[in-house]
Formats: C-alpha cells, structure tokens, sequence
C-alpha cells in the first residue's frame, strides 16, 4: 500500500513539472515565476495572452486530454479482454474523422468555430451507435464488439476517403492536419464543458477497476461471481466512448496514447485495476502535453503534428522497456 | 439441498437437457458422468445460474436460483469453468482475491477478513509457495489449483466444477480430487463436478449420475451406476468392470474387440 501511495506522490510530482515545463516553454521564454504570477493576477497584456489565452488552455487540454485516451484505453483493453485494444479500437475515431470531413466538404469547418467539433462529435456517435445497435443482440461479447468495430472503422474510413477525393487541395490540408491531431485549432470556449465532463467521466472509470478485473476472466466466471457482464460492458463501453468522442472531436486523432500508456503504466504498477486505472490517467496526463510541448520547440516555429510525435517517443520508450531485463511482467 | 424440477435447458433452438429432475443431498460429492454431447457442462451451467432454463425450476434450500440476485446467488454457490483465458499477466495472489468479489463492492477495497481468507486458501490448496508468481508462467496442474483457491475464496456451501482434471497427470488429478473430498468431508461442502474419467468419478464421488441423451441414465453409488452393461450401452463400446483392491470401488477398463456390440 505504501508503495502505491509513493508511486502515485510521484507521478503528481512529475505531472506539475511537467505543467510548469510547458507552460513555459515555447517561441518566447518565460520563467517560471512570470508564469505563476500571470496564472493568478494580470502582468502585462503580451504575457497574459499568451499564458492565459493561448498556452494554458493548450496545455489543459493536453493534460484532459492524455488523461482520457490512456483511461478509455486502459478500460477498452479491460472490457474487451484485448491486450491490442485501445479508444479507437470501436471505430470511434473512424466516426469523427467522417464528421469533420463532411464539415470540410460542407465549407462549414471554416465558417464557425463551433462547427468542427460538433460535426466530429455527431461522426463519433454516429459509429458509437452503429456498434451499440450491432451488440444489443450478442450481449456485447469482446469478439463480436472488436469486429464490429472494425467494420464501422473500415465503412467510415472508405467515406472519408471517398470525401477526400472530392476536397480540394486547401481544404484537404486543413482536414489531413486535423485528422493526425492537433491540439492548436481548439477553441478554448469549448474548454470548460469538455474537460469537465471527461474529467468526471475517467473519475467513474476509476470506481469500475474492481468490476473490470472480474470481468478480464471471462464472461462464465464473472457471472458466477454476481456481475452482470453484459449490462456493466455495456455502461462502460458507453461512458469511454463519450470521453473518447469528446477528445477527438476536440483535438483529432491522436493515435498511440490510448494503446501504449496502459502497458507502459502496467509496467510498473502490474495489472490490477483499480491501481492501473488511476495510474494510466496520471502517465497518459504526463505523456501527452510533454509530447504536446515537444511538438511545438523541437522545429519551432514550425509545429509537427503531435500524433508524430507521440508514437515516436511513446514506441522508442516502449522498445526499451521490452528490451529490458528485469521487466518481469510481460505483455 | 438442490432440487432440480423438470428442467429443460440448452441453447437457442436446440434443448439439450430434456426434463430432468433430480435431487443432491447437502454434503454429497456428485459426479456426472455420460458421453461428450450429451449435456453434462449445460446442466451444470443451468445449475449455477449461468443458463435460463427453458422450463422447469432449480431450487437451492427452496429458492429458486433464477430468481434471486446473481450477487446473492455467488455467496451460495461457486462455480469453476473448465477452462479459462489468463488474458492478463496477474499474480496468482492478485488472481485468487478477485473470488472474493461477491463480498466486496464497487468501491470498496479488499478487507483483513478478505485477505485472511485468500491465505487460507491459498495454504488449503497449497499455492502459497508461487502465489506471487504471474499466472501464464504456471504449469497447467498448478494453473488448476490456482483455480481452485480462487473458486474456494467464494467461500460457498456448493462448488462446482466443469472437468477440472481435464489435461492434467494422473498425479496432479488425485491431488484435485483430493482437495475436494477434503472440502466434502471436513467442511461439508457439496461438490457438484462434471468429469470424463469413469475410475476418478468411481474413486472420489459419492454419487454418480449417468446422462445420457440429456436425460438421467442411472444415479447411485459408483458400485450401483458403473456397471458394464450400462457403461456399454451409453457410451456404445466394450468394457470390463473389474474392483479397486484397496478402495473397493469399480474400475472400467476399454477393452479393444473386433465384434460389434456385446449385449
């Protein structure tokens, strides 16, 4: 016990460095103490746009957003019993990249802010409700979720292909660099309603690590346990994929996070749930606004996608914990 | 006491258990046996709330079982598959407190009382000695007993078991069987196993019953339901029924001939 409430002091530790380092840093350097001081009262005009207006918004988000990937990640893989699973697996990503083209080839992307997400978000539910309806007969059985799925990934991926062909060449830039996720087109009005709600959504999933770990055993031996497999995967699977559909209607798709941060996280906390969850929020919370700073300063001022960057760094990083020894749990 | 009335179970469009009714004593070790097909692991599974009869009841202690609660329901009676996927790399430690489950809620975390009964068990089954070892390094006898602790971490008056010697050596299965007599006959728990192997389920279980068909062939004693001519008619092949010199119980023993069926 001891030894978690030490793992978990940590990674708060590492979460505020990583807030204060990018916050920070940037085109124009600000120290760390300007950067408070601004937080709380206003300094001068130039520095409180870009702290207040411009990078904490971005760097909140990034944190949220890190935050839910690697949560509905981590339950996906759970529920579904699938070590390949991850936020996207259910052809939620698919949806909202359908969305938001069709807002590309409307024009409407670019007449109002509010248009993008919500377009995404419809797209997202759009494949939510498709594979809720295809598993409302099978009880929501893992297999039978997976490939449907895949389907509704592989249906909505050949739609967006087939609007691609028709955008033309401005609009499909703005929309390749919206689907490989970008964390600088979002509105920061839209900040309070999206993160309040995932931030209570993964606060839920929290609660749902005993129930996950009885149902990775099967849907017979969670049965005789007392769980009520399908209604309980049922529950989950919609709640992470409001949270993932929120998330990609606001900052694209960005790939790897969900996937890798909960077995990167069961390195080092093992595979017990009701740790893993909560850990996996806190290393996706860290991950993606580390990546996300990176994305910016690395070849500033030009800004690399950051769906890039986090597969990089994130597939280097898991390499070596594969490769090395004492890892004792493998995957 | 578990009283099974008229039921007919299966699966979509095909019965499979067609109107049985039968009674298991408190305290009794039973064994069903009969051929592959023939609808062992589905009564079981009816039996442990797993499977909607189509009609017919199963009372535990008078109650009938698809009415209560599952939760309630886990308290009462445990249930071991006969296989099961490790998908995720948990230490047999870890593995065997999530039996406890029934016990705890959504929130709340694993108490003293939890984690003294998942010792005992533990040291009852004798894992202790790997219990914080990852359970897909086990060999399958130990993968078993794992198994096991966790189903008797439930902590239920009745357990029980789809096959759970399937795979594993003539060893490692009397060490399975012994453990459940020990559970029948010191606690008084009522086994209730599925098992192929006719000389296991003479050897350990108190009663046997003989399906066949998805209907009671025969039930009683190993002396009264393993004799040759039933074991031949249901399981359609020639059999020599000879005593156990020590236990006195019946041994079946294949015999290879060339002529059809001896009647």
């Amino acid at each position: 016990m001891g030894k978690i409430i030490f793992k978990f002091s940590l990674a708060l530790i590492l979460l505020i460095i990583t807030f204060i380092y990018a916050m920070t840093s940037g085109i124009s350097d600000i120290s760390v103490l300007t950067m408070l001081k601004s937080l709380f009262s206003k300094v001068d005009e130039h520095t409180y746009t870009i702290i207040n207006q411009i990078r904490f918004p971005r760097v909140f988000l990034a944190i949220v957003a890190g935050a839910g990937l690697s949560a509905s990640g981590c339950v996906f893989q759970g529920i579904l019993r699938n070590p390949l699973a991850d936020p996207f697996t259910l052809g939620i990503s698919g949806g909202a990249a359908f969305g938001a083209s069709v807002g590309f080839v409307l024009g409407i992307a670019t007449v109002s802010w509010i248009f993008l997400p919500i377009f995404a978000f419809v797209g997202a539910m759009m494949s939510i409700c498709l594979v809720y309806t295809l598993n409302v007969k099978k009880k929501f059985d893992s297999n039978s979720m997976i490939l449907s799925g895949v389907v509704a990934s592989y249906i909505f991926s050949s739609a967006v292909m087939l609007i691609f062909a028709i955008l033309s060449s401005d609009q499909l830039y703005s929309a390749f660099m919206w689907l490989m996720g970008n964390l600088s087109s979002f509105d920061e009005r839209l900040l309070p309603l999206v993160t309040a709600v995932i931030i209570i959504g993964i606060i839920i999933l929290c609660f749902f690590g005993n129930v996950i770990n009885v149902i990775t055993l099967g849907q017979e031996k969670a049965s005789s346990l007392g769980v009520n497999t399908t209604k309980t995967v049922k529950y989950i699977f919609l709640l992470s994929s409001l949270i993932t559909a929120l998330i990609v209607s606001c900052c694209g798709v960005i790939g790897f996070v969900g996937l890798m941060i909960p077995h990167i996280t069961r390195k080092f906390v093992g595979n017990d749930h009701r740790v893993l969850i909560p850990m996996s929020i806190f290393v996706g919370a860290i991950f993606l606004p580390l990546c996300d700073t990176l994305s910016r300063v690395l070849f500033a001022p030009i800004e690399i996608p950051i769906g890039v960057i986090t597969s990089i760094i994130g597939g280097l990083f898991f390499i070596i914990l594969i490769l090395k020894p004492s890892g004792k749990i493998t995957l | 006491m578990i009283k099974i009335d008229k039921l007919s179970c299966g699966y979509t469009n095909h019965e499979v258990i067609k109107n049985i009714s039968l009674q298991i004593i408190k305290g009794s070790f039973v064994g069903i046996i009969g051929k592959n097909g023939t609808g062992k692991t589905t009564l079981l599974k009816s039996l442990v709330g797993l499977l909607k009869p189509f009609s017919g009841n199963i009372f535990i202690d008078d109650i009938d079982i698809y009415k209560i609660k599952k939760a309630v329901l886990a308290k009462k009676i445990a249930f071991m598959p006969q296989t099961m996927q490790f998908d995720f790399p948990f230490s047999v430690k870890d593995f065997i407190m999530f039996g406890r489950y029934p016990y705890m809620n959504m929130f709340k975390l694993a108490s003293t009382e939890d984690f003294n009964i998942v010792k005992e068990v533990m040291e009852f089954t004798n894992v202790t000695q790997f219990c914080d070892r990852n359970i897909n390094e086990l060999s399958g006898g130990e993968k078993q007993k794992v198994l096991m602790a966790q189903t008797l971490s439930q902590k239920t008056d009745i357990i029980a078991l789809d096959e759970p010697t399937s795979h594993l050596d003539i060893g490692s299965q009397a060490s399975i069987f012994k453990i459940l007599r020990m559970l029948n006959e010191k606690y008084n728990k009522t086994i209730i196993t599925t098992i192929h192997d006719l000389n296991l389920a003479g050897e350990f279980c108190s009663h046997l019953i003989l399906l066949d068909n998805g209907t009671v062939f025969n039930s009683g004693t190993s002396q009264e339901v393993l004799n040759y001519q039933d074991i031949e008619k249901v399981y359609d092949t020639t059999v020599v029924v000879k005593t156990n010199p020590i236990s006195q119980k019946p041994v079946v023993i294949p015999v290879y001939t060339n002529r059809k069926q001896i009647s």
